[in-house]
């Protein structure tokens, strides 16, 4: 396990931010210094404890723009289960909505973590909120993972195969055999908990062994609560929560055969559970290894090592599946801050755009609460999230994301592009309101008395890999042609957004 | 290989084709006889393939399923809730009907444009959706990251050719990835400028400096492999912007498609119909694209496919027909000559699997070998392959044991309608041609 032996000594305001970019969606600069003169261990606790004080955002969350002007604050406080259950189930406008929802969250959740590693299960456990289709289901499934994200990996598989968007995505809801009658189980879930959610692909289990767990889960559904008509179609009854429940009348009873154990699956007390724990009981081994390359690749280094696997491997199996130590070990250990494992992960396009929001918008605590033009609009910028490469809570299959470089194609490039100006050049959404507000000035605390400072300081705001001096002199050269002068004309402003957009469009800022 | 060309010549003449089917024809070209052939003659002049996948695993034997003998059958004994009653089908001849919902590829089956081939596969198949369809698209037995598309198109293309291998989707696919480059993704041609804004679609003012940028990034021998790959695929978008947006031209396409006010059928998905919209759009154009892909998602029928398979197959029928109908109208130059789209353009389907023979309660789960099919003026219809599989005789796990390799239907598409004689450096090995071109 020597790979995640913890780090050794002080760190220093660099290690902070790459901690905060993997960690979370990263630190302004004068925040890595604070951070920084802490000891690492403490911070890094605090951070995946979650310790920071939430009032303010949850203050704010009812009232930001994700949702429209009729229902904004008539929304229960976070963590309230269904935050926007007033139109969660209108289903059009749900998605974008609930992608505003996670991505104002992801902005503004001073545990930023809580919120990446939502990200990271939500890209594990895939879901597709169109066939869902119901926007308080999917806002349920990922509350699911702010709450199991760092308990014991066991316990969220099973809350998961019970979560009402999934048993929908999977058709576990559909998965009926009549006790004794030989119905053929539909599989879906079965196969893909193994498949992506569990294993990996063929790695130590058959396909009587999918089979068998299909009839384990069959039955699995819930039972609508808080039911309310759709006020679009009243004939429509749609559900803003639910509860699990086994229904006996097509639940398969007897015994059957599942990774090498037997299990009654008509045993009340038991009813599918069991083989579920199975997975990690009689296949542990192999789920840690499916595990690690998993968090190796969301968090650390995509082209991993075999020893880093097996490794970590080790570490997720002697830390028993607890996710919040595993976490903890992974980020304070030297291998996690090496040279190597830096800037060495394309950035994901939703996490990216949310990341570059915090370096270049207000916080919260600058933001004035309750005014509209306070908050980005995301709502806005939802429906592009498709073609940047990441339409978040609705993935076309239950394989999520390819991750890395999955992220990078010349359509994403578009669209990242796009996002760039729309960050950076302060595009407007209204007449009077930029999609992302941001004035130059706040950019720089300190005036900058040259081209170069102005450069240093957009790039340790936005943390790209290192930009080579030539690309940064052709860019200074080409865009201050007359001299530098500090001022706050509108020339000035209009140089200092556009080399802004030209770091976020350059390839080394793709990476983090 | 000449052991597998025995086999298959055996398994031919020991009849496990079906009546009606047409055995493939061996190809007579081959890289792997020493020296160099000559290049093989292209079916058309200017080919364009528009390859379009049925995403999620099709239950053919929805689509073209067996109406007499044993598989018949078997079919009624495993589907008695989801089979498709005769009523239902076009008899294509051969102990096999089409789905009516499958709207218009009756027609063009009539008119002797499409060849059908069932049972097409792999040995040691992959039940994943995933893994299954790396396969499809490594096209190859050694993985590295490449699809034989792309494969083709290192090969093929010139550096500078940067439209001629297109996707209409907003990722690229395995199939889609070269060792030198990738495929461009085109999801609409509004807006595919470069760089624009968000929602303006104006241009930003420095799109120089950021070309600068990609070019030293690409030029600089120091520069690190992923800072090279992103910037690569950025300026991959610029150069293929630069002269799309020079290129394209407005277009209304000449008849109804699914999901256009007029078209004769309510509520059909225009998921397929859009992508081969604009693909009509941009051979009208001019743009010098050879492949295009497209697909049609939500053939994971694990449930409610009674319900949701005609919907599916009136979405691909009608989109294929529409656009096969639409191509007659274009009138394109190649070499100076004026030729009609529609004798330029070969549509073939596929999809990363078929879906087990018996069927669950209200679905099919997932199963094997696929039915492939080339649609095009140059195709001589009918059916060819290795035949229908026999669905009295399912692998260990219900599902049918395949009768033709994926990789003939790639060799006779790279040979016989690419004009591109090197199948094997593509595929790795020779395989025998199907006789459709």
């Amino acid at each position: 396990m020597a790979t995640f032996d913890a780090q050794q000594g002080s760190w220093t305001a660099s290690d902070v931010m790459h901690f905060a970019r993997r960690a979370g969606f990263g630190v302004t600069p004068e925040a890595a210094v604070l951070l920084a003169a802490q000891p690492t261990s403490t911070v890094i606790d605090a951070w995946i404890n979650q310790s920071a004080n939430m009032t303010a955002f949850n203050a704010a969350l009812p009232k930001a723009d994700v949702i429209s002007d009729s229902v904004r604050g008539a929304i229960p406080a976070d963590p309230a289960p269904h935050p926007f259950r007033l139109e969660g189930w209108r289903r059009q406008s749900g998605i974008p909505i609930a992608q505003s929802h996670f991505a104002w969250r992801m902005q503004f959740n001073p545990n930023s973590f809580q919120e990446k590693l939502a990200l990271f299960f939500h890209q594990l456990f895939a879901t597709g909120a169109e066939k869902v289709d119901n926007t308080a289901f999917t806002v349920k499934q990922i509350n699911l993972f702010r709450t199991l994200g760092t308990a014991k990996f066991r316990n969220l598989l099973l809350a998961v195969s019970k979560d009402p968007a999934m048993m929908v995505w999977l058709d576990t809801v559909l998965n009926r055999v009549r006790p004794g009658s030989g119905d053929i189980p539909n599989e879906n879930y079965a196969r893909e908990i193994l498949e992506l959610y569990s294993l990996g692909v063929d790695n130590g289990y058959n396909q009587q062994d999918i089979t068998n767990l299909a009839k384990a889960l069959s039955g699995w559904t819930y039972t609508p609560l808080d039911v309310q008509a759709d006020p679009n179609n009243p004939q429509i009854q749609r559900p803003n929560d639910a509860t699990f429940r086994v229904n006996t009348n097509f639940h398969a009873t007897g015994s059957v055969t599942f990774l090498g154990s037997t299990f009654d699956i008509g045993a009340p007390s038991d009813f599918g559970d069991a083989c579920i724990a199975a997975i990690l009981t009689q296949r542990g081994a192999n789920c840690a290894a499916f595990l690690a390359k998993r968090l190796l690749t969301f968090f650390v280094n995509p082209n991993f090592s075999s020893t880093a696997l097996s490794d970590l491997q080790a570490v997720i199996l002697a830390q028993n599946f607890d996710m919040k130590a595993i976490l903890k070990l992974i980020f304070k250990s030297a291998y996690f801050f090496d040279g190597s494992n830096r800037y060495n992960l394309y950035e994901g396009p939703v996490a990216w755009t949310v990341r570059m929001s915090r370096m270049l918008c207000p916080d919260l605590s600058t933001a004035t609460v309750p005014s509209l033009p306070s908050f980005p609009a995301w709502r806005a910028v939802a429906p592009f999230l498709e073609n940047a490469g990441q339409a978040v809570l609705d993935p076309a299959g239950p394989n999520g994301w390819a991750e890395h470089a999955g992220w990078i194609n010349s359509n994403t490039a578009r669209y990242r592009g796009k996002l760039a100006a729309a960050l950076a050049l302060g595009e407007n959404l209204t007449l009077t309101q930029m999609i992302f507000p941001s004035t130059v000035a706040s950019w720089f605390p300190t005036p900058p008395t040259s081209t170069q400072a102005v450069f240093d300081r957009l790039a340790a705001l936005l943390q790209p890999a290192p930009i080579p001096a030539d690309i940064q002199s052709t860019w200074l050269n080409g865009l201050w042609t007359s001299g530098f002068i500090w001022d706050s004309s509108a020339a000035t402003q209009a140089k200092v957004r556009e080399l802004a957009f030209l770091i976020l469009c350059s390839p080394h800022a793709q990476l983090h | 290989m000449s052991s597998r060309r025995q086999f298959i010549q055996t398994t031919v003449a020991g009849g496990a084709a079906l009546a009606g089917l047409t055995a493939c024809s061996s190809s007579s070209t081959s890289s792997g006889n020493g020296g160099s052939p000559p290049p093989p003659t292209p079916a058309v002049t200017g080919p364009i393939l528009v390859l379009v996948q049925i995403q999620g695993g099709s239950d053919w034997l929805s689509m073209l399923p067996p109406t007499s003998g044993a598989n018949a059958g078997a079919y009624a004994t495993n589907r008695p809730v989801l089979a498709i009653p005769t009523s239902n089908l076009t008899d294509l001849g051969g102990g096999i009907g089409l789905n009516k919902d499958c709207t218009g590829l009756d027609v063009i089956h009539a008119a002797g444009k499409i060849a059908w081939i069932p049972g097409v596969g792999m040995p040691n198949p992959n039940l994943s959706h995933f893994t299954s369809t790396d396969f499809w698209g490594q096209g190859a037995a050694v993985p590295d990251g490449t699809g034989w598309l792309g494969r083709w198109g290192d090969a093929a293309f010139a550096p500078t050719d940067v439209l001629r291998g297109i996707t209409t989707t907003s990722d690229i696919i395995l199939m889609n990835h070269g060792r030198k480059r990738d495929f461009v993704a085109i999801t609409s041609s509004a807006g595919f400028s470069f760089p624009a804004y968000l929602r303006s679609s104006a241009q930003v003012p420095d799109s120089n400096l950021l070309k600068s940028g990609y070019a030293y990034s690409l030029s600089n021998p120091g520069t690190a492999t992923d800072v090279s790959t992103a910037a690569s695929e950025g300026k991959l978008f610029y150069d293929a912007a630069t002269k799309f947006s020079t290129a394209i031209a407005p277009r209304t396409p000449t008849v109804p498609y699914p999901g256009d006010t007029g078209y004769a059928i309510a509520n059909v998905s225009s998921q397929l119909s859009s992508q081969l919209k604009l693909v009509a759009q941009m051979i009208a154009s001019g743009i010098p694209g050879q492949i295009y892909t497209v697909r049609l998602g939500g053939f994971d029928t694990h449930s409610n496919q009674l319900a949701d398979y005609p919907r599916l197959m009136r979405a691909l029928g009608g989109s294929i027909k529409a656009f096969y109908d639409d191509l007659a109208s274009i009138n394109t130059t190649v070499n100076s000559q004026t030729i009609k789209a529609q004798d330029r353009v070969m549509v073939v389907g596929w999809s990363e699997f078929g879906r087990r023979i018996k069927e669950n309660n209200g679905g099919t789960d997932h199963g094997t070998a696929i039915l492939s099919f080339a649609l095009g003026n140059m195709v001589k219809g009918g059916f060819y392959g290795l035949g229908y599989p026999d669905l009295t005789k399912p692998d260990s796990n219900g599902n049918m044991v395949f009768t033709t390799d994926f990789r003939s239907l790639y060799a006779t598409i790279l040979e016989k309608f690419l004009g591109y004689s090197d199948s094997k450096g593509i595929l790795g090995a020779t395989y025998p041609t199907l006789g459709f071109l």
